[in-house]
């Protein structure tokens, strides 16, 4: 309003910063360097050596290398001033490494300083002398330490258990048991303070000494309470493994089904008259004992060892016996160390509630868990970062005993300030521990979040629905219904989308008649169910044979139904599908089935003949009489594969992180280890050790595991483009098909009764992946990606492959070459020879006159090197002669090894020799490597990370196309497609690839062409690894759009390399 | 066990780094970092563990500035994140606030801090009284010293004796002419009111405040008239567990100065103290919007500052609200701010007006969610009653104070 007002504020503000600045170091860190730094530290002043050393300190934090003032830094340690040794102290510590000789100097002074009596000085001292990690003063760091272990400050002894695991990270092993033994020393101190630090450096220096802590158990256990915060959480941690360790597992607990899974469900019904939960939450104590089963057992065996094992089918080989088992009522150490951890379930840190929390789940009998609820629940609120983490580790504990977690649906409501991921979370939660009592009120919610702004999260809400239907199968009307008036809506067709999606999980007749029964009603509604109809009826032939009763007769029915509504395209379709199940039908061992068929036959050709209302609606009434609901017992999901520890890293990131350790074997520590002599590693290491060596490619195989359950067949939501859908229905095949059955409807022109088998196969795969895919149970960066996945509709881009322009490099030009001019282009032939080389088309041309005779192409220095890693060429056949005009083709086949430099060639023609350089493309040193989208979002969840490069460029290559073709008939030609064919010819002609798959986003708006994705795929020639390419647009249609490139490939190199081919080329315009 | 921390400002700008151990770690992580909050927006900003292709990162952004600590190997992460949090709690404490300047500007504090609170990856002293022993927070007076003199520490000399005793949160034996303690009720009421009205959950999460000057060692007893009603409690560590779990009495050492002794939170509560009544109706491709404030049931105290706050649907091109109290604000980011303050007496609060959606839409399909800020003094809505406050070793003259206090927290209103 007054601009001149506001700049006076904005210039009054800043004075103010001015001021506030003032006496502040702001000068320091604002010009560090504008004063001569060298001469202030040998400053006879200590104030302007602080100066000097808080210059450098904010060059530092600048990410400036100073180093090269180390000499100089290290001569104040001696100084008395505190502020400047600390300064010093600082700087030393960022520095030492790369100064070990000048570090040494400053060596004398922490040896008198640790003798200083100002135990200030004395810590300091032995933080920094500890922390400069030098292999030749570790010995007299570890004198210093054992002395300050026995020092009567409390805060020196604190630092000394510190200073323990700086000197065994110098993996020194002559020292190991000294460190051992100092650590024993400080475990036993009288001091809280004192014995958090040695529990923290006992948990990095010696884990498995466990008979370290046997000694001081009891002692651990009572001081728990007061010890200091972070101490406790990782205190936690080692009494917990020591009792397993020491007792086995508790009888009482959930994890005692492991025991043995026969005698899980008599079990079951002893416990949950325990549980004093009263009738209705006992009878939905219902987790689902194997999955339950195998999270448990992974948290003692490492992931990877259970996985690889079950694959075998050999998972009877770990037993768990009755002796590896003790009572919690019955044995102290248990019962002390749940007693000591739970007023820690008060702690105001939340991470120590969560640890204290996961040794309730673990070791408390099944009676006492629920205390660990009402803490759990209360730090949801402690702050936004820990909110995830939190609501990932319920996420189990919520799977394994939902009726704990029931009575509190309310706090898993969301806010509208939570982040997506929280709300996901949340929804998936309340989704697991609905009961009947609490459906009616989550599902009046889940209505409310349907209309959540942010779509993806609504779509997790239906998705929600869907499994509270199949968990809940007494109160599945009430969803259905709820998803039904949605439908009716016509607000969100996705519903209805989601419904046939269940039909595959859905076992239940009853139920799957009714989700048959509601496609036949709504057939008509909206514009994507009809498209989708045909895929859907052609599911429902395929499996008609293997249907109960119940749905033969609802698959006749909705197939006349639909039939009676259908017109236009699809009629004659429908007309095969339906005559095919009357057929089926006709032969069916149930009369009432062959029955209906009949009559169904009869009743549908003569309405063929005559269109009369009157049949359509008897056919209706006979529909409705027909039509029963009924509901039956529907198995539970399975549990999310969050198989590691609660509380632990791995647990949020789901893969083992390195160092992560699984509980150890139950009773593998024996009383003898306590007569043992220290420092022998007492305990039986899991077999499980892949530990602290751990790396990215050990991890990849917990996570595939998981990956296969996050990744999501890119499934497809409502489209509301009006112009691309009249497209589509223009095309003789469909433009864009809604990919879930897209995959299955790629074969719905081939014969249909002959490849029913495969059809089904793939749209149960589709299906159920789409299904499996639930937020927040992959990682984030697959969540990230099978989110931008979730609502995407392919899009099939006609033949590209007769636009393909293979570009043509000139490797003699005729002015050169007296005449002969030779041009060659990369092919996409496959070598005959070896898999190692790159096919490269050569075109030899008489220009002249003349003949030209005897031509060839020899390799320059084949002759001065053969080795291996020098570009080989596989000699060519010599042209005999080239006549005036006449071309000649020749196919030339190169080793280049990957050098992208450029290869020297001598071409010999009449007997003269002319140098010429060949330009290696990296486009083609790959190959095609066709796949399914399933495939390759599959391994391109193997290749996360490290593997992975993205870079951003511009394409303008369809507004050129446009531009060139203005004025064609080509004006009205869909853009998307004009983009998604200017980018994949662009791509194939520049390299060797194959096209995966062509996907946009189902809400994408009339000129923005954000979200569409291509997807390529490749194999490296000489290593046959697996190369991937996507390709995300971003920007309008028709502006230069924002491509964002991405390479997948375990030869990272290589894939750098590719990626800035790739975007070259993608810039370069067309022509 | 953590390797390094990384403070970066709001732009991306890394302000400062601490290598904790001798795994360092290049700050090359931080480009890695922002380049992916950049191209994967907000989803990646509110996600605090990362995993990045070399290093597991924990973030906390609080206002503006994001703290980054990166680990390679396993460790708790709420450990990790909770002690980020310590961090910035005791920054903003130290810097009175935060922000890219006032960290930049105490650059050297910032490190002497963080070098104190984290030793080797593993947190060493997280205890703000302590540290404020060891470290001297800026203050003014330190502030024209340092201009006046151009020398002054702002470390201690001496190891703080609390270190050494089995109270580390106070500081050994201040000394007060007067005694005093004040205790606060702090309360904050979530709510969500679904669509059809229907209060679906009414909680409130209370946190007691105390402030205590104090000589020597005080030993205080705090009790509660209706303790049965907490639904869950949390502790500051100076609470004895024991005489909570046995008769639900906090028994207690304080720390010197203000301190949260405990946090409660009382669920399943009947009513709010206002309701907000929002109708809106779409067609035509306009959407009518009417939104009634007002008390629902008189606690006789006033109810102060009331907000109302929703998040415009993106479809909307323009919106006219006009209210009869108050001021209606549209702010840059489609959010629409109602300040009502006080309820009137004569007159009910109504905000009303239409948006005017984009003009290929019909109707409305997503209609906003209303938050509601308020604040009512001298009552905890919760109905928490302190019964006592004792002091074992009596001094002469003790002054103790009561307050209680109400607020708005997550107070949602669905339309």
């Amino acid at each position: 309003m007054f601009p001149q007002f506001g700049a006076t504020a904005e210039t009054l503000s800043k004075a103010s910063t001015m001021v506030f600045r003032i006496g502040t170091d702001a000068h320091l860190y604002d010009d560090p360097d504008d004063v001569n730094i060298a001469p202030l530290l040998d400053s006879k002043y200590d104030s302007e050596k602080c100066e000097a050393l808080k210059r450098l300190l904010a060059l530092i934090a600048q990410g400036l290398d100073v180093s090269n003032f180390f000499p100089q830094v290290v001569k104040n340690v001696a100084s008395q001033s505190l502020e400047l040794k600390k300064l010093v102290y600082l700087y030393l510590l960022h520095y030492a490494e790369k100064h070990p000789n000048e570090a040494l100097l400053s060596i004398n002074c922490f040896q008198k300083d640790l003798g200083d009596p100002n135990a200030l000085v004395r810590a300091w001292a032995l933080r920094t002398m500890a922390g400069i990690r030098l292999h030749v003063i570790a010995p007299l760091v570890l004198v210093a330490v054992s002395k300050c272990a026995r020092d009567p400050s409390v805060y020196v002894r604190k630092c000394a258990a510190n200073a323990l695991p700086k000197l065994h990270d110098l993996r020194q092993e002559e020292h190991n048991s000294t460190i051992e033994e100092i650590v024993g020393i400080l475990l036993n101190d009288h001091s809280p303070a004192v014995v958090g630090a040695a529990a923290a450096s006992f948990a990095s220096v010696c884990p498995y000494n466990l008979s370290l802590i046997g000694r001081n158990y009891r002692k651990l256990c009572e001081i728990l309470p007061d010890v200091e915060e972070w101490g406790q959480i990782v205190l936690i941690g080692i009494l917990l493994r020591y009792a397993i360790a020491r007792h086995g597992l508790v009888k009482e607990s959930i994890m005692s089904s492991l025991k043995c899974s026969e005698n899980f469900h008599a079990e079951k019904h002893v416990s949950d008259d325990n549980m004093g939960l009263g009738k209705e939450s006992s009878d939905s104590w219902a987790y689902d004992s194997e999955s339950v089963n195998m999270v448990f057992r992974c948290y003692i065996e490492s992931p990877d060892e259970y996985l690889s094992r079950s694959s075998y089918a050999n998972r009877a080989s770990f037993e768990l016996n009755g002796a590896q088992f003790t009572s919690g009522k019955t044995n102290d150490d248990v019962k002390i160390l749940l007693y000591s951890t739970s007023p820690l379930l008060w702690s105001n840190n939340s991470a120590v509630v969560l640890a204290a929390a996961g040794v309730h789940c673990i070791m408390a009998p099944k009676e006492d868990v629920k205390r660990i609820i009402k803490p759990l629940l209360f730090i949801l609120r402690s702050s936004n970062a820990s909110k995830f983490v939190v609501l990932n580790n319920i996420q189990v504990f919520a799977k394994a005993m939902p009726s704990l977690f029931a009575p509190h649906h309310e706090d898993f409501f969301i806010y509208s300030s939570d982040s997506y991921q929280v709300k996901a979370l949340k929804v998936e939660i309340l989704s697991s521990i609905a009961t009947d009592s609490s459906i009616s009120s989550i599902f009046k919610e889940f209505q409310d979040y349907i209309r959540d702004p942010d779509r993806r999260f609504a779509a997790a809400t239906v998705a929600a629905i869907g499994l509270c239907a199949l968990r809940l199968p007494r109160m599945a009307h009430i969803c259905v219904d709820g998803l039904l008036a949605l439908t009716r809506q016509g607000l969100f067709l996705f519903s209805y989308f989601v419904l046939s999606v269940c039909l595959d999980r859905i076992k239940v007749p009853a139920a799957r008649a009714m989700i048959i029964w509601m496609m036949g009603e709504y057939s008509s509604l909206g514009e994507i169910i009809p498209r989708m109809l045909t895929t859907v009826l052609k599911y429902l032939a395929w499996c008609f044979t293997l249907e109960a009763l119940e749905t033969k007769l609802q698959i006749l029915n909705t197939v006349s139904k639909v039939l009676l509504g259908a017109t236009g395209e699809h009629l004659s379709t429908y007309k095969k599908v339906f005559s095919y199940l009357v057929e089926l039908a006709e032969c069916d061992l149930n009369y009432n089935v062959r029955d209906r068929s009949r009559f169904l036959k009869k009743l549908l050709s003569y309405n063929f003949v005559s269109e009369g209302v009157e049949e359509i609606t008897c056919c209706h009434v006979v529909v409705d009489c027909i039509f029963k609901k009924q509901t039956r017992e529907v198995k539970a999901e399975s549990i999310n594969y969050r198989v590691y520890l609660p509380g632990s890293l791995s647990h949020i990131v789901l893969h083992a992180a390195p160092g992560y350790e699984p509980l150890p074997k139950p009773c593998s520590l024996l009383l003898d280890d306590f007569n043992k002599p220290e420092g022998t590693c007492a305990i039986v290491k899991g077999a499980g050790d892949h530990g602290t060596s751990s790396d990215p490619s050990d991890n990849e195989s917990a996570s595939d595991y998981d990956s296969q359950h996050s990744f999501t067949g890119s499934s497809s939501g409502a489209h509301a483009d009006d112009n691309e859908s009249s497209e589509g229905n223009e095309n003789p095949d469909p433009l864009i098909q809604f990919s879930d059955i897209g995959n299955a409807s790629e074969i719905q022109d081939g014969v249909f009764h002959s490849s029913p088998a495969n059809l089904g196969e793939i749209s149960n795969r589709a299906l159920e992946s789409w299904l499996e895919e639930q937020p927040g149970s992959s990682n984030p960066g697959i969540l990230e990606q099978s989110q931008a996945c979730k609502s995407l509709a392919r899009i099939s881009i006609g033949d590209v492959g007769r636009r393909i322009k293979r570009k043509s490099h000139s490797l003699l030009e005729a002015a050169n070459g007296n005449g002969l001019k030779v041009d060659y282009s990369f092919s996409s032939e496959i070598s005959t020879i070896s898999h190692l080389l790159v096919c490269i088309e050569v075109f030899f041309k008489n220009c002249s006159s003349e003949t030209i005779t005897e031509i060839t192409l020899v390799d320059e220095e084949s002759n001065i090197a053969s080795n291996d890693d020098v570009p080989t060429l596989v000699p060519m056949e010599k042209i005999s002669s080239l006549e005036p005009g006449q071309t000649t083709r020749m196919i030339l086949q190169v080793h280049f090894h990957h050098h992208l430099l450029p290869l020297k060639l001598a071409l010999f023609h009449d007997g003269e020799k002319l140098p010429v350089k060949l330009w290696p493309d990296i486009g083609y040193f790959v190959k095609p490597l066709p796949m399914d989208v399933q495939a390759f979002a599959d391994k391109e969840s193997r290749l996360p990370g490290m593997f992975e490069y993205t870079r951003r460029c511009t394409f303008a290559g369809h507004i050129e196309e446009r531009n060139k073709e203005f004025g064609d008939s080509l004006l009205n030609k869909d853009k998307y497609l004009a983009i998604c064919e200017s980018l994949a010819v662009k791509m194939l002609s520049n390299a060797n690839i194959s096209l995966v798959s062509v996907d946009m986003p189902v809400e994408a708006k009339l000129e923005d062409a954000s979200g569409l994705r291509l997807r390529f795929s490749s194999e490296i020639l000489s290593s046959s690894l697996p190369c991937l390419i996507t390709i995300t647009v971003e920007g309008k249609c028709s502006d230069p759009l924002n491509l964002s490139t991405k390479v997948n490939c375990e030869e990272t190199v290589f894939a750098l390399n590719l990626l800035n081919r790739i975007i070259s080329f993608l810039v370069e315009p067309a022509y | 066990m953590l390797q390094c921390i990384f403070l970066l400002s709001d732009s991306g700008e890394v302000m400062l780094e601490k290598q904790l151990t001798g795994h360092r770690v290049d700050r090359s992580i931080c480009d890695w970092f922002w380049d992916h909050v950049i191209s994967q927006g907000d989803s990646l900003k509110s996600q605090p563990v990362i995993a990045s292709p070399t290093h597991y990162l924990f973030q906390v952004v609080r206002e503006g500035i994001t703290f980054l600590a990166c680990t390679q190997v396993e460790m708790p992460p709420l450990m990790g994140i909770e002690f980020l949090c310590r961090v910035s709690d005791v920054l903003s404490d130290y810097l009175g606030g935060l922000n890219e300047d006032v960290i930049k500007d105490n650059f050297v504090i910032v490190y002497e801090l963080l070098d104190e609170m984290i030793d080797n990856g593993f947190p060493l002293t997280t205890e703000p009284n302590i540290l404020r022993e060891m470290i001297a927070p800026p203050n003014i007076v330190s502030k024209v010293l340092s201009v006046v003199t151009g020398n002054s520490s702002n470390v201690s000399d001496t190891l703080p004796g609390a270190t050494g005793s089995c109270i580390p949160w106070r500081a050994a034996d201040p000394k007060y002419a007067n005694n005093e303690v004040y205790v606060d009720l702090v309360e904050e009421m979530d709510a969500v009111i679904n669509r059809d009205g229907v209060l679906v959950k009414c909680e409130v999460y209370g946190e007691v405040r105390v402030n205590s000057h104090l000589s020597g060692l005080p030993d205080l007893t705090l009790s509660f008239a209706n303790p049965s009603i907490l639904d869950d409690v949390r502790f500051h560590p100076c609470v004895r567990f024991r005489p909570w779990e046995s008769h639900q009495i906090l028994s207690f050492v304080p720390p010197d100065g203000e301190f949260k002794l405990m946090s409660y939170r009382v669920k399943k509560l009947k009513s709010t103290p206002i309701y907000v009544k929002p109708q809106l109706s779409s067609d035509a491709g306009k959407c009518r919007v009417n939104v009634l404030v007002g008390i629902r049931n008189d606690h006789g105290k006033t109810i102060d500052s009331i907000t109302l706050q929703f998040q415009l649907p993106p479809c909307i091109l323009s919106a006219d609200l006009t209210s009869n109290t108050g001021t209606v604000n549209i702010l840059g980011n489609k959010t629409c701010s109602w300040s009502i303050g006080r309820i009137p007496k004569d007159k009910t609060p109504s905000l009303s007006g239409t948006l005017v959606l984009e003009s290929e839409l019909e109707r409305l399909h997503v209609f906003p969610t209303f938050r509601v800020g308020f604040k009512i003094m001298g009552v905890a809505l919760s109905g928490l009653q302190i019964d006592k406050l004792d002091l074992k070793t009596a001094p002469s003259r003790l002054y103790k104070g009561f307050r209680a206090l109400t607020r708005a927290g997550e107070f949602e209103v669905r339309s």
